[in-house]
């Protein structure tokens, strides 16, 4: 909200001796941080934001209330001659509880236009004066004192005016020229023949002020801000007017205002009053508000008294009877936010500043609870990856139908298919296509950024992230869920070493990496090559190598006497898998002292008869309790040559 | 004392040296070594064999002499396999550039804003807070009601939240806030026990926002909460005064001003003085020394009552706080979209690894 610094000081006249910096850094410590500072001509104007709760304060007369309290300064005088008040010219009548309170004037306008001075303070704050007195006015009272009035055309009213629900059907075509349809909730102003504003939100075009309008019919109102907030969401309009209902006017100014705009009429535009008149009357005040000295003094971290309390909240505007142990606050008509003891405390520390609040550590009054496994789980699994060489992306959580389509599969348990229905995981109100649907998968978004990386010229891209993906399911996506991990490995491998030969990136790498990590890989193979130099990987969270939770683990003693290693060069059939020798082998030699089985070399190259490989076996032995000799070590060796030969395996020449 | 020794056994050391020259590889040299030294039907075998039967008074100096003799031989035998082995070696390999850098292990990176989080988990840790998180998808009781949102709030609105097409009560949640209010009904019921709650929630939210430089669908945020006996302002002040400076040097300065969310109450925003330019002011600061991080306040007692925790015992505050936002605060990213894009050149340059 824009604030001109004259008509600030006019409201209070001390504004005027401090430094811009110096009133924007007092509105901020007040809770009004000023945004920007804009030189204008011949002033100066601070965009001042104004918080949700705080209605009352989106005007000049409403800031320099707060300043006021704050400096302890006085604000200037408002009080305008008051219109006397008489029969009504044109009946009112309220039927919705929405709006208790309607002040009224009717007009005859004579010859003026709106003042230079206005014409200037009205473009000061962005806003296009219309040169029609009636209508600035109107706006600029809005910006001075918050209460937004308006002006019929009084020639185009049909008969009595009623402020009420508007019913089935009726449609409003507002200021704006768009034809407005109507529901049951809108509060409207209606004349005989059907709605001429929505009320507190904007004015209609068949009632609206023009040159050539004569007489003119003021409205000075006070409408139940929850109804205007939900007409302003409703239609999309967010107008200044309902910003400053919908956060809830003071129904106290209503009068005052009406009684403002008809002074300025006469003023500017010779305007004759011909009447003026208010139905209903003002709303019953909010309740009362305790405030207990000991929730004060909790609030603040020190014993305050609850005379400076009471000083501040009058300065305020608060009505305070002191009670014994606490005050009794009557929060003034234009607070709407003031409804707890809290609320209190806070205008009290708020008036004397933030920075005088101490500064104290909290006691601990329990234990501290550990971190969770899962949570640590992540955080292990995280740095081992980023170690061995991957780098974690972060993705956003939801992609389009065709990237989702491209990799069905994302994490699974062994063997099994996930039940996945996309539309259970589709948004309703997407940014765009593009990021429809929550994700089954990470791998979909690791390709992409791989890709990109390659094409930004990355030699060796290997990425990971660790992140939910969601199932479709009837229960929805808040039930169906799990925590993924997936790899990715791209481009060459090379480990800068410029004697070692540079390789494409393949899936024995990442097995390499997925064996380092993850737990017996029991959780069914979703390794697989998206294209050539590019692989990937996904699994559960849940199916990685969590980390001990004991700190040392159970001791397990290790042979101290000599270890014996033989070799087999063997030649198989080249589809024999390796995990089918290892098994035979182990099983022939499960009473030995068969310490390790490894395969030491692979072998497929010239010499070889096609369809075969060459593996040469490594087995290692070694005893708990004793120096192996060479004729019980030449037995096992035989054994496993034996098993292996069972495979159709020979020795090779 | 080689005179103790048989002729033959000179004659095969004098021939050594010369048959060991002659081995042209490691199987010649073991026969070689068989020969010599095996265990059997070796010149050291039959040597043996010889002290066995020899005089009593003669077995000390044979021994002795055995043993000079087949360390040596042993020896020649160790340094002609080296040899041998080197000689098997492609010539490249025994022939290292060291002018060359040498290869380094691989390095990778944690993503920058994960390691921020991290970092914050750890300067809260001493305090005795833990981490709690909860689900991405989300309800708008913990969303919304729970931390005292007004029905027609318009964050409720599908112009600020996303939710669910087959699922109307789920959404996708547009902070860490509901983290509170399933942690506060989880310990509720315990808090007497326990003696109070202290978490951090960190985490990812969503919100309907276009794509540009400041601003994304998906961000992150942590969130605070400390629930005690008689906790106010001061409690609130003293944390985030030693968790700012933990994390920006013990010279920074806090200030809290008064602001407004609907579940803390009083409510307040967290500047930091300028880490940047030391409080003089720069295109951080824009100029005025503090840099806005975060908001916070003391819970709201509906938001307690809600989680079924009695307001006039426990009362606490909560913070939140925008993690793109410091990081790009911190680093001078210009494009929040940079934490997105995963190019591993940034990675690596703003995430790293401790």
């Amino acid at each position: 909200m824009w604030i001109e610094r004259e008509a600030l000081a006019a409201e209070l006249p001390a504004a005027a001796t401090l430094a811009t910096r110096q009133l924007a850094e007092t509105l901020a410590s007040l809770g009004f941080p000023v945004d920007a500072v804009e030189h204008r001509p011949g002033t100066e104007v601070l965009d001042v934001d104004i918080t949700a709760n705080r209605g009352d304060a989106m005007s000049h007369r409403g800031l320099a209330r707060d300043l006021s309290a704050r400096l302890q300064q006085p604000l200037a005088p408002l009080a305008p001659p008051a219109a006397a008040e008489g029969e009504p010219r044109i009946p009112v009548c309220l039927p919705a509880a929405a709006c208790p309170l309607y002040a009224t004037a009717l007009l005859t306008l004579g010859e003026g236009r709106t003042p230079e001075a206005v014409q200037a303070f009205l473009l000061a704050l962005g806003s296009t004066p219309k040169l029609l007195p009636a209508v600035d006015a109107s706006n600029e009272l809005l910006h001075r004192y918050g209460h937004p009035t308006h002006a019929f055309d009084a020639d185009r009213i049909q008969g009595a005016v009623s402020v009420r629900m508007a019913r089935s059907g009726e449609t409003l075509v507002t200021l704006d020229g768009v034809t407005r349809k109507l529901t049951l909730e809108d509060l409207i102003i209606a004349d005989e023949a059907g709605p001429i504003a929505l009320a507190g939100v904007m004015g209609g075009d068949g009632t609206k002020v023009t040159e050539a309008t004569r007489r003119v019919l003021l409205e000075s109102a006070w409408f139940e801000p929850r109804v205007v907030r939900a007409a302003a969401h409703r239609h999309g309009l967010h107008t200044d007017a309902s910003q400053r209902f919908g956060r809830g006017a003071d129904p106290a100014l209503a009068t005052v205002a009406r009684d403002l705009l008809v002074q300025r009429l006469q003023d500017w535009a010779g305007a004759t009053l011909e009447g003026a008149w208010t139905a209903g009357k003002l709303p019953a005040p909010p309740p009362s508000v305790d405030l207990p000295k000991d929730l004060l003094t909790r609030v603040a971290g020190e014993p305050l008294l609850l005379a400076e309390a009471a000083k501040a909240l009058k300065a305020l505007g608060c009505g305070v009877v002191a009670e014994p142990g606490h005050l009794r606050v009557q929060p003034p008509t234009w607070r709407h936010d003031l409804a707890l003891p809290e609320d209190l405390a806070e205008e009290v520390l708020r008036l004397r500043g933030y920075e005088h609040i101490p500064s104290v550590l909290p006691p601990l009054e329990g234990p501290p609870r550990p971190l969770s496994p899962d949570y640590l789980h992540r955080q292990a699994l995280a740095r081992r990856l980023a170690h061995l060489g991957f780098h974690q992306t972060v993705t956003y959580g939801f992609v389009s139908p065709e990237m989702d389509q491209a990799f069905p599969d994302g994490p699974r348990p062994v063997g099994a298919r996930v039940a996945d229905e996309p539309g259970h995981r589709t948004l309703l109100n997407p940014l765009g296509r593009e990021y429809s649907l929550l994700r089954r998968s990470l791998v979909p978004s690791l390709v992409e950024v791989a890709k990109r990386n390659l094409q930004q010229g990355q030699r060796d891209v290997r990425l990971f992230e660790i992140a939910p993906v969601y199932w479709g399911l009837p229960s929805g996506p808040l039930e169906n869920w799990d925590w993924s991990v997936a790899l990715l490995w791209a481009g060459e491998r090379w480990d800068g070493d410029p004697e070692s030969k540079a390789g494409p990136a393949t899936l024995k790498h990442l097995l390499g990496i997925l064996k380092d990590s993850m737990n017996p890989m029991d959780a069914g193979i979703s390794v697989y090559p998206i294209q050539d130099g590019m692989v990937v990987a996904e699994y559960f969270l849940k199916h990685f190598r969590a980390p001990d939770a004991r700190i040392i683990p159970t001791y397990t003693s290790h042979s101290r006497f000599p270890a014996v290693e033989r070799d087999l060069s063997l030649v198989v059939d080249r589809n024999l898998p390796w995990q089918a020798m290892a098994e035979a082998v182990r099983a022939v030699l499960k009473d030995s002292a068969l310490a390790d089985l490894t395969c030491a070399d692979l072998y497929q190259g010239k010499g070889l008869e096609p369809g075969t490989k060459a593996w040469l076996l490594r087995l290692t032995f070694q005893a708990m309790d004793r120096t192996l000799v060479g004729a019980e070590v030449d037995g096992w060796v035989a054994r496993a040559l034996a098993a292996a030969e069972s495979l159709g395996a020979r020795l090779r020449a | 004392m080689d005179h103790l020794l048989p002729p033959e056994i000179a004659e095969a050391d004098r021939a050594f040296p010369e048959a060991l020259a002659a081995c042209g590889d490691l199987d010649a040299l073991l026969r070689l070594k068989g020969t010599y030294i095996g265990r059997e039907a070796s010149h050291v075998a039959g040597l043996m064999e010889l002290l066995k039967a020899a005089p009593k008074e003669q077995k000390r100096d044979l021994g002795a002499a055995i043993n000079a003799l087949k360390n040596r031989w042993e020896e020649a035998l160790k340094a002609r396999q080296g040899d041998l082995e080197a000689a098997k070696k492609p010539a490249g390999a025994a022939a290292w550039d060291a002018t060359l850098p040498p290869p380094l292990p691989a390095r990778g990176a944690l993503h920058p804003l994960n390691r921020l989080m991290d970092r914050l988990v750890d300067v809260f840790r001493p305090l005795g807070f833990h981490v709690e998180e909860g689900p991405e998808v989300e309800t708008e009781e913990h969303n919304f009601d729970g931390l005292n949102i007004p029905a027609d709030h318009p964050a409720r609105g599908s112009a600020d939240t996303f939710y669910l097409a087959a699922h109307p009560g789920q959404l996708l949640r547009t902070h860490t806030s509901p983290v509170q209010v399933r942690t506060l009904k989880h310990l509720a019921p315990r808090i007497r026990e326990t003696g109070g709650i202290r978490f951090l929630a960190p985490g990812r939210v969503y919100r309907k926002d276009e794509i540009d430089p400041t601003h994304s669908p998906m961000f992150h945020q942590v969130e605070g909460m400390l629930v005690g006996h008689g906790i106010g302002m001061q409690h609130l002040k003293g944390t985030l005064e030693y968790a700012l400076r933990a994390l920006f040097g013990p010279t920074a300065e806090i200030r809290l001003r008064p602001s407004y969310f609907p579940f803390v109450e009083p409510g307040c925003e967290v500047d930091v003085s300028c880490p940047l330019c030391g409080a003089k002011g720069c295109r951080v600061c824009k100029g005025s020394g503090w840099v806005e991080i975060l908001g916070a306040g003391l819970i709201h007692p509906n938001v307690l009552e809600f989680a079924g925790i009695d307001s006039k015992v426990w009362s606490g505050w909560a913070f939140g706080m925008g993690v793109e936002r410091m990081a790009m605060m911190l680093s001078q990213t210009p494009d929040l979209r940079l934490f997105f894009e995963n190019d591993q050149r940034f990675l690596e340059a703003m995430g790293g690894l401790d």
